[in-house]
C-alpha cells in the first residue's frame, strides 16, 4: 500500500489530468474573450500544480500508510444502487426494503428481524413523507 | 435608533405562530441529528435541506438556522457527555470532557447553554450594528475584487479547516472543478456531462453535501466499528452561585472573540473556540484550572462558537459571498429558495433578513429552555443501535436528494459523491473546503471573466486595483507564512508525529489558538 501523502498527491493528480485533459475538448478562447474550456483549464493546471507540490512534500515528511477498507462501501454502494434500480423498476416500499437488508450487511451483526421492522418504519416515514409534506416519492 | 426598529421590524415577523414553530423544530430536530456520530452541522443541514422544501421561504430560512444552531449544539453536548468531537467541537472536548470525568456533566452542559446563548445575543447586537453598512461596502467591489475576496477565503478556510494549506486549496480548487459539471451558462457548452442528461443542469449542492458529508461519513463510521459507550451518568442541571458567576466573565470575553473572529474570512465557530479557549487560558482568574475542568474552558469557547457561527452569517449576507463552508450551504439553501443572499437582501427583503436576525436570537432562547433541560432525552438516541441508525440516515439521504426533481439519477450522482468523499477521507483530505469551492466555483468564473473583459485581458488588473492588490497581499502572506511554518515543523518533527504534522502546524498557527496546541495534542483528540 502507498503511503498517504503519496496517495493524496497521485489522486489530485489524477482529477487534475482527468478535468484538465477533458477541458482541452471545449474552445478555450483568450483572456480577455474566455471560451468554455479556458476556467477548468486554468483551474485543473492548478490542482495539477499542488499534487505535485504534494508528491514532493512526501518524499520529506512521513505518514502512516494507507488504510482501506473497501468492504464497507462497497456494500453501501451496492445498497444505494439496489435502491435505485428497485425503486425504478417496482416502486420505493421494494427499494427500501432492498436500501435496508443490504446496507446492514456492512453492520456488525445481521438481524432479520430488526432489519425487517426498520424496513417497515421507514416506509411508514416515507408514506408519511407522502401524504404530509406533499413530496411526490411513489411510495407504493 | 434604527437598529432597534429593525430589530422591531424582525421580532415583529419572526414572532408568528408559525415561524415560531419552524424555529422550535429547527432547533430540535438539528440537535437530535447533529448529536448523532459523525454527523457535524454540514452533514445535518443537508439531510435536513429537504424538510424546507414544502415551508414558505422565510419560514424555511428560520427553520434551517435553527437546524444550523441546533447541530452545533448537539456537537457540543457529544462532546462533553462523550468526547466524540465533530470538526466543530474539538475544543469542547477537553475541559468539557474534563468535567463529566469529574462527574458534573450537567454544570458543563449548562454553562455551554448559557454561554451559547450570552454568545448568541452579543453576536445578534454585531449583526444588527454591521450587517447593513457592510453591504454599503460591498458595494465598492468589483470583479476582480470580488475574485480576490474569494481566493482569500479558499486560502482562510484552508488554514483553519484542514490546517495544511496545499490540502484544504486542492480540496476548494476539486470543489470548483465540480462545480464546472454541466451547461456554461455563458456559452451553452455542456462540459464534463458526458453525454448524461442528469447532469445537464449541473450537479445539485445536496448530492455533494450529502454524499461527501453523509454517505461517506456513515461508512467511515462504519469502518471504526461500534465503539459507542451511551451516556449513563447523572445530570444534574442548576450550578450553584458562585459557579454562575464563573461562566459570565468568560463567557462574555468568548463572545467579543467570537464576534470578530465570526466576520473575518475564512473564520467561523472553529478558530474562534480555539482563540477564546487560548485567551482563557492567558487572562482568566482561574488559568491554572483550565484543561483539567474548569467552568471557564467550557463558557469562553461555547460563547466564541454560537457567537462566530452568527457573525458569520455577515459577509454573507452583507456582500453576498460565503466565508466557510457552513455557510456555502447556507447560501445554496437560501438559492434554492429564490433569495439571493447579498447586497440587495437588506434592501429587496428586509422582512427575511431582520426576521431572521430576530430568529436567531428567539432560536437561543429554545436551546436555552428547550434543549438544556431536555437534553437527557436526547441522549437517549444513543441507546438506539447504529445498525438500526445507519440504514435509516441512507433512506434520508436518498429521500433528501430524491425529492429534489423527483429524479433517481440524483441519487445515483449523491452515491458517487458518495464514493469520492470516502476516498478523500481515507486519504486524510478534508472535504470540507470542497463544499465552498463547489459553492463558489460558478461565481469565480463569472467574476473572473468580468474582471478579464473589463482589463482586456490583463492579469495584472488584480494587484492594480486598491482593494483586490490587499486581499491578493493578504493572501500571498498567508500562503508563505503557512507553508514556512508547515516546512520548519516537518523538519523538526519527530519521524512518530510525522502523520499530526499537518494538524499540529494548523492549529499553531492561530496566534492565541497556539496555546491550545499542546493540551489538543496531549488530549489525543483525533
Amino acid at each position: 500500500m502507498p503511503r498517504q501523502s503519496t496517495a493524496q498527491g497521485l489522486l489530485l493528480a489524477a482529477i487534475g489530468l482527468f478535468f484538465g485533459l477533458n477541458a482541452l475538448r471545449y474552445p478555450v478562447g483568450t483572456l480577455a474573450r474566455f471560451g468554455p474550456g479556458l476556467f477548468p483549464l486554468v483551474v485543473s493546471a492548478a490542482l495539477l500544480v499542488l499534487a505535485v507540490a504534494m508528491l514532493v512534500r512526501s518524499r520529506f515528511i512521513t505518514s502512516p500508510p494507507l488504510h482501506f477498507n473497501i468492504r464497507n462501501i462497497a456494500i453501501i454502494m451496492a445498497a444505494l444502487a439496489g435502491f435505485v434500480v428497485v425503486t425504478t423498476f417496482v416502486d420505493m416500499a421494494a427499494g427500501i426494503v432492498v436500501l435496508v437488508f443490504t446496507a446492514t450487511l456492512a453492520g456488525t451483526a445481521y438481524h432479520w428481524r430488526r432489519n425487517a421492522l426498520v424496513a417497515a418504519g421507514l416506509i411508514v416515514i416515507a408514506l408519511a413523507f407522502e401524504q404530509l409534506l406533499g413530496l411526490r416519492l411513489g411510495v407504493v | 435608533m434604527e437598529m432597534l426598529n429593525n430589530l422591531a421590524f424582525g421580532f415583529h415577523h419572526a414572532l408568528s405562530l408559525d415561524n415560531l414553530l419552524y424555529c422550535a423544530i429547527g432547533c430540535v430536530v438539528g440537535t437530535i441529528i447533529g448529536l448523532l456520530p459523525g454527523l457535524g452541522p454540514l452533514a445535518t443541514i443537508s439531510l435536513l435541506l429537504p424538510l424546507t422544501y414544502a415551508i414558505p421561504t422565510s419560514g424555511a430560512l428560520i427553520m434551517l438556522a435553527g437546524i444550523y444552531y441546533g447541530a452545533q449544539y448537539g456537537d457540543s453536548v457529544s462532546a462533553i457527555t462523550m468526547r466524540m468531537p465533530h470538526a466543530g467541537s474539538i475544543v469542547a472536548c477537553i475541559d468539557g470532557h474534563a468535567m463529566t470525568l469529574q462527574g458534573r456533566t450537567g454544570l458543563a452542559l449548562f454553562t455551554a447553554g448559557v454561554s451559547s446563548f450570552i454568545g448568541g445575543t452579543v453576536a445578534i447586537i454585531v449583526l444588527a450594528a454591521l450587517a447593513p453598512s457592510l453591504g454599503q461596502v460591498a458595494i465598492l467591489f468589483g470583479p476582480a475584487d470580488y475574485c480576490a475576496l474569494m481566493l482569500l477565503g479558499f486560502v482562510c478556510v484552508s488554514v483553519v479547516t484542514t490546517g495544511s494549506v496545499l490540502n484544504g486549496v486542492a480540496m476548494c480548487l476539486l470543489g470548483v472543478l465540480l462545480g464546472q459539471i454541466g451547461t456554461d451558462l455563458d456559452t451553452g457548452v455542456q462540459r464534463f456531462t458526458f453525454g448524461l442528461p442528469s447532469l445537464m443542469e449541473g450537479v445539485s449542492v445536496v448530492s455533494v453535501a450529502l454524499g461527501c458529508f453523509g454517505i461517506a461519513e456513515l461508512t467511515k463510521n462504519l469502518d471504526a466499528g461500534e465503539q459507542r459507550t451511551p451516556f449513563g451518568g447523572t445530570i444534574r442541571l442548576m450550578p450553584s452561585w458562585p459557579e454562575f458567576k464563573r461562566i459570565i466573565p468568560s463567557a462574555l470575553r468568548g463572545s467579543i472573540v467570537g464576534s470578530l473572529l465570526g466576520i473575518l474570512p475564512g473564520g467561523g465557530p472553529v478558530i474562534a473556540q480555539f482563540a477564546a479557549y487560548g485567551l482563557d487560558k492567558k487572562v482568566s482568574r482561574y488559568r491554572h484550572e483550565i484543561g483539567k475542568g474548569a467552568i471557564e474552558g467550557v463558557a469562553g469557547q461555547a460563547a466564541a462558537d454560537e457567537a462566530a457561527a452568527r457573525t458569520s452569517f455577515i459577509p454573507l449576507m452583507a456582500i453576498g459571498i460565503p466565508e466557510n463552508p457552513v455557510m456555502a450551504l447556507m447560501m445554496a439553501a437560501f438559492m434554492i429558495k429564490g433569495v439571493q443572499p447579498g447586497p440587495n437582501m437588506i434592501g429587496d427583503h428586509p422582512d427575511l433578513f431582520w426576521g431572521l436576525v430576530a430568529s436567531m436570537w428567539i432560536g437561543n432562547c429554545f436551546l436555552l429552555l428547550l434543549n438544556v433541560p431536555l437534553v437527557r432525552i436526547w441522549l437517549s438516541i444513543f441507546k438506539v443501535s447504529y445498525g438500526v441508525l445507519f440504514p435509516a440516515i441512507l433512506f434520508f439521504c436518498c429521500i433528501g436528494t430524491f425529492s429534489i426533481n423527483n429524479n433517481l439519477d440524483d441519487v445515483v450522482t449523491t452515491a458517487a459523491f458518495g464514493l469520492l468523499g470516502y476516498v478523500l477521507m481515507r486519504v486524510r483530505f478534508d472535504p470540507a473546503p470542497l463544499m465552498l469551492g463547489f459553492i463558489l466555483g460558478p461565481m469565480l468564473e463569472e467574476y473572473f471573466r468580468r474582471a478579464m473583459v473589463l482589463s482586456h485581458g490583463d492579469l495584472l488588473t488584480f494587484v492594480q486595483q486598491p482593494i483586490s492588490a490587499t486581499l491578493v497581499g493578504f493572501t500571498c502572506l498567508l500562503v508563505i507564512g503557512q507553508t514556512a511554518f508547515a516546512a520548519r515543523n516537518a523538519f523538526k518533527a519527530d519521524p512518530k508525529d510525522g502523520g499530526n504534522e499537518d494538524e499540529i502546524a494548523g492549529h499553531s498557527g492561530r496566534g492565541p489558538g497556539a496555546a491550545v496546541t499542546a493540551d489538543h495534542a496531549g488530549a489525543g483528540i483525533p
